[in-house]
């Protein structure tokens, strides 16, 4: 994460209550190595993991805040900044990438204006590029959160954000 | 041992040797980057790589590999020389190789191994790193462009140093090292990260573009500071101490020093510094000559029953000894130092309990022990490297540590560390309750009951039963049993307290208190165990062997002060200690001064004291003489001139000298040969003398002559509704009112300020940093709030040391001192 990221992280920051991390540290305070399922459980409770919760794990695991950022920043699974409702990944893998995912990738840009790893302001939306989604029958593949688009156009980019956009934030 | 085949050679090496270290041992040179003998084997650079030939021929890191029975190992073939290039060559890859600007240049290892190895094109091209230098402190610059991922920097900063402000950040080739949230460094700047960094990644920030490595004269020599007696090696140039320079092979500590001894070095070569010496005319201090300056002060001195003198404890022993005799010559026998107090715990205490001034303990039996009882978590801010070697022995070697004290703090945080918080004072109490329950469990060793006072001391304990004392310390009954047990258990256990001028409760009471624990249990005279009392200066220990201290009925340093108010003192020779600054009661010190006839101050600097005396003498740092120091576990060691003094200055060993011979007396020829009397005489010193301790520093043995003491537990203090207590003492990075002067300390921590509990901060609606009023009996004081976890509510700490903020303002000494904090 650059410098630039991290400080966005921390402005966009919104206030959170650490009730919710009290309530995943209290749960495996007395396991041993008990760092990533407390680090899991509080990316499950505030859909990433802010700051300050950070830290407050820190404090109450007696673990240091470093040691904690070098976890976060060495899994893939783990958000630092808030997440949108909808996780949009577009596959760039090779399969994809012979069939287009450049312009589907493009697409998405237009429309929402949001790029890798960027989430839009309204927390509605998440983009990512990922490599092979292991479907790549289906190349062009995209996935929203647990759905999977196969075979996509412009068109569908149209269809998917459309669709998304309707649905309720809640 | 283990034999083993080297490049054809027969060896052999102890069992748990490494093939790195077992070439070492027999003169063979394998390249490392990322190993260093401090730490834990990592196998990180692949530079070490070796053939074994029962591994068929594969290359292996010697750094990481135990050596077996018959093992041939080959560590230059052909192939591994293209190896070790191909490694060399991708760190080169993307590094920025400015050499030329790099202050590493001359002492890096990438650029030495890039040099041995020959590496002088590279097959590969590739960007170089981008990455944005940190230059958010003024201490350390980190340029991650530069790194070659080595780790090290994290490992010394977990593993001994144990504040951990590095990591890993990110995986595969974005991996940086850094701070969480990319935040810029904001730690314990003992600098330990820069001493082992092979590379310019982690530099000096005073140092840069000061000197290249090469052109710099290295002089070894022992910190100035505090008692751990710390060695170091200073960088010199055109007579200047310009920087500390990291020696793996250095002192007991490895040559890992704290905050004030790797970066508070300015005061040496400060611009600040008292050049000439003052004489004050017409109510003026006004620059004068040595030769006016000693005859006006030996017209003083002369006939002076009515003279006096405090010291500072960082003069040598040659110093203080010599200084005796000048103000014996004088006639006089009041002379004291550190307040009086803060020598109390030795000179008194440890004088009753085990018969001498001393500890029976050493630093080294830190890692030895099985059980440590820190007073105090105190202790790591007043003796930074005797807290790496408790943190290096609770996670290396699984020793137990439990801290009592009056808040947490970095010690609290070691891995199974058990911290009991007590009420602020009762310490004492704490400890006898702690003897009580040793000896009601009957966990008394058989020892015990030959040394005398046992008898009295169990009847002294009647009122300390463990559910008693709770409503004075408030630590459980089950608290104080299990420790008590848990201490008289362990094979091995060590009690360890720090004393010094901010430590008033740390008395003779408590170091015998603290004793009768060790005797109770036979836990002293043997490895690991014993009581160490860690005074506070450089030569705090010195001091108090060398006997400059109020002894049969002569005045202590708080009665000369009352004597000099009452005019019984007429003449106060202080030299180097900044009592205005330092001693309890800044108006009671004011008005002494103020009173006396006639104040002469040898001093580095223009101190407060300084400025209020009638002659000033211009004298010299520990890096302008020759002499020893004594450690506080009495470890003797040779300081020589490392940079030569200023011309109109003398050292306290020359003015002691030059006014001893205006007093007609006789001085000895040389500092080595007053060495020699001190050998003579003093208990511990025999057999040493300089020309042995120029090769090898000695210890100065202790012997024991153990007694049961009942200590006198000083009233419960009771700090009053909306009061709070507050306790003074020392901040990390100072040691003193010295460390004002070393540019390095005042950078991270410039003031004084109150350091207060979130819930007080929060009932008082205080936030960090805000400006808050603190006022006692005595004064008041304004200082930044400091809102920590550590402190517990009820209870406020504010530094000593700092004369913009002198907290004896709102102190008279008093252990613990109520206080109210108003914004
Ligand atoms: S200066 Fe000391 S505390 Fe700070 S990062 Fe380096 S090793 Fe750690
Ligand atoms: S900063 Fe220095 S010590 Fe730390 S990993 Fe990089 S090269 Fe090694
Ligand atoms: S101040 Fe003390 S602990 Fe720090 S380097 Fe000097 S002697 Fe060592
Ligand atoms: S490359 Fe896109 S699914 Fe495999
Ligand atoms: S020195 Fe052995 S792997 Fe780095």
């Amino acid at each position: 994460m650059s410098k630039v990221v991290a400080q966005q992280a921390e402005e966009q920051e919104p206030e959170v209550d650490l009730i919710k991390a009290d309530q995943v540290i209290d749960k495996y305070i007395d396991l041993p190595g008990n760092l990533m399922p407390v680090l899991q459980g509080i990316q499950d409770a505030y859909g990433y993991i802010p700051r300050i919760v950070a830290d407050h794990v820190a404090e109450r695991l007696n673990v240091y805040p470093s040691q904690i950022y070098g976890v976060l920043t060495f899994y893939a699974q783990f958000h630092l900044k808030p997440r949108g409702r909808f996780i949009i990944r577009v596959c760039v893998g090779t399969a994809c990438h012979v069939q287009g995912a450049q312009r589907i990738k493009e697409t998405f840009f237009n429309l929402l204006h949001i790029a890798h790893t960027e989430t839009s302001a309204d927390l509605r939306f998440t983009f990512e590029e990922v490599a092979c989604l292991g479907a790549c029958g289906m190349a062009p593949l995209s996935m929203v959160n647990d759905d999977t688009y196969g075979k996509m156009t412009v068109q569908k980019v149209d269809e998917i954000v459309a669709k998304y956009s309707a649905l309720p934030l809640d | 041992m283990v034999n083993l085949t080297i490049d054809d050679k027969q060896v052999s090496a102890p069992k748990d040797s490494t093939i790195y270290d077992a070439a070492k041992l027999n003169g063979i040179k394998i390249p490392i980057l990322c190993h260093d003998k401090k730490l834990k084997p990592f196998g990180a650079c692949r530079m070490c790589l070796v053939e074994v030939e029962q591994m068929k021929g594969r290359q292996i890191p010697a750094c990481t590999t135990p050596i077996t029975e018959g093992m041939i190992i080959r560590t230059d073939t052909p192939d591994i020389i293209k190896a070790r290039k191909l490694v060399l060559e991708l760190l080169l890859l993307n590094h920025p190789l400015d050499c030329p600007v790099c202050d590493k240049g001359g002492d890096c290892d990438l650029q030495n191994l890039t040099y041995d190895y020959q590496v002088n094109s590279n097959r590969f091209v590739d960007s170089k790193f981008q990455h944005e230098i940190d230059y958010n402190n003024p201490l350390i610059e980190r340029d991650m462009n530069r790194c070659v991922l080595c780790g090290k920097c994290v490992r010394i900063c977990d593993e001994i140093v144990g504040f951990g402000a590095l990591t890993f950040i990110d995986r595969g080739i974005e991996t940086k090292i850094g701070c969480e949230f990319e935040k810029g460094l904001n730690c314990e700047f003992c600098g330990s990260c820069v001493s082992v960094c092979p590379v310019g990644s982690l530099l000096a920030r005073p140092f840069k573009f000061k000197s290249r490595f090469w052109a710099l004269n290295k002089q070894n020599s022992v910190c100035g500071y505090c008692g751990t007696g710390c060695n170091l090696t200073l960088g010199v140039k055109d007579n200047k101490v310009l920087t500390t320079i990291y020696d793996e092979n250095q002192g007991f500590h490895k040559g890992q020093l704290c905050v004030r001894g790797r970066f508070g070095y300015q005061f040496i070569s400060s611009d600040k510094r008292l050049t000439k010496p003052m004489v004050r005319k017409n109510g003026v201090l006004t620059e004068s000559t040595w030769d006016e300056a000693l005859e006006v002060v030996a017209g003083r001195l002369k006939g002076g029953t009515d003279v006096a003198a405090l010291a500072t404890a960082r003069l040598t022993n040659e110093e203080f000894t010599l200084f005796k005799k000048l103000l014996e010559k004088a006639g006089t026998k009041n002379f004291d130092h550190s307040a009086g107090y803060a020598h109390a715990a030795l000179t008194d205490g440890f004088a009753r309990s085990f018969g001498t001034s001393a500890s029976p303990a050493s630093i080294l039996d830190v890692q030895k022990s099985d059980l440590l009882l820190v007073i105090k978590t105190d202790t790591y801010e007043t003796h930074p490297v005797v807290g790496f070697e408790i943190n290096m022995a609770v996670k290396n070697k699984g020793v137990k540590l439990t801290v009592l004290s009056d808040k947490r703090g970095k010690l609290s945080k070691l891995p199974n560390a058990k911290t009991l918080v007590h009420t602020p004072g009762s310490e004492i109490v704490i400890l006898n309750a702690l003897a009580k329950a040793i000896l009601d469990a009957k966990l008394t060793d058989g020892s015990a009951s030959i040394i005398p006072g046992l008898p009295e001391l169990e009847l002294s304990l009647a009122a300390y039963g463990a559910d008693a004392v709770y409503s004075q310390c408030g630590i459980s009954a089950a608290d104080i049993n299990k420790l008590a047990s848990e201490y008289a258990a362990a094979e091995k256990a060590l009690i360890i307290f720090p004393v010094g001028q901010a430590y008033s409760g740390h008395t003779a009471e408590l170091a015998t208190a603290a004793a009768n624990l060790a005797l109770l249990t036979g836990k002293y005279g043997k490895e690991g165990c014993g009581v160490l009392c860690l005074s506070e200066k450089n030569n705090s220990q010195g001091a108090v062997d060398m006997g400059f201290y109020a002894q049969n009925g002569s005045m202590n340093a708080l009665q000369i002060l009352d004597a000099c108010t009452s005019g019984t003192v007429k003449t106060l020779f202080i030299a180097g200690e900044n009592p205005l600054n330092s001693y309890p009661d800044k108006d009671k010190v004011k008005s002494a001064l103020n009173a006396v006839d006639f104040l002469v101050v040898s001093e580095l600097f223009m101190t407060e004291t300084a400025a209020m005396a009638d002659v000033v003498l211009p004298v010299c740092s520990f890096a302008e003489k020759e002499g020893t120091f004594t450690s506080a576990d009495r470890r003797v060691q040779y300081v020589k001139p490392a940079v030569r003094k200023g011309i109109q200055t003398k050292t306290d060993y020359e003015v002691f000298s030059d006014l001893i011979c205006c007093l007609g007396g006789q001085i000895p020829p040389s500092t080595a040969a007053q060495f020699d009397e001190i050998a003579g005489r003093v208990p511990g010193y025999q057999g040493l003398s300089h020309a042995s301790l120029r090769i090898n520093s000695a210890f100065a043995p202790v012997s024991i002559t153990p007694a049961f003491v009942v200590p006198k537990v000083p009233a419960p203090v009771t700090t009053g509704q909306g009061m709070l207590a507050m306790v003074t003492g020392s901040a990390l990075y100072h040691s003193g009112t010295l460390s004002q002067f070393g540019e390095g300390s005042m950078y991270v921590c410039p003031e004084a300020y109150v350091e207060l509990s979130r819930t007080d901060a929060a009932a008082l609606k205080i936030a960090d940093n805000d400006l808050v009023n603190v006022s006692s009996n005595a004064g008041k004081l304004q200082l930044k709030a400091k809102v920590t976890a550590r402190m517990p509510s009820g209870v406020v700490f504010v530094p000593y040391h700092f004369s913009a903020a002198p907290v004896n303002t709102i102190w008279n000494g008093a252990a613990v001192t109520p206080v109210s904090l108003s914004k």
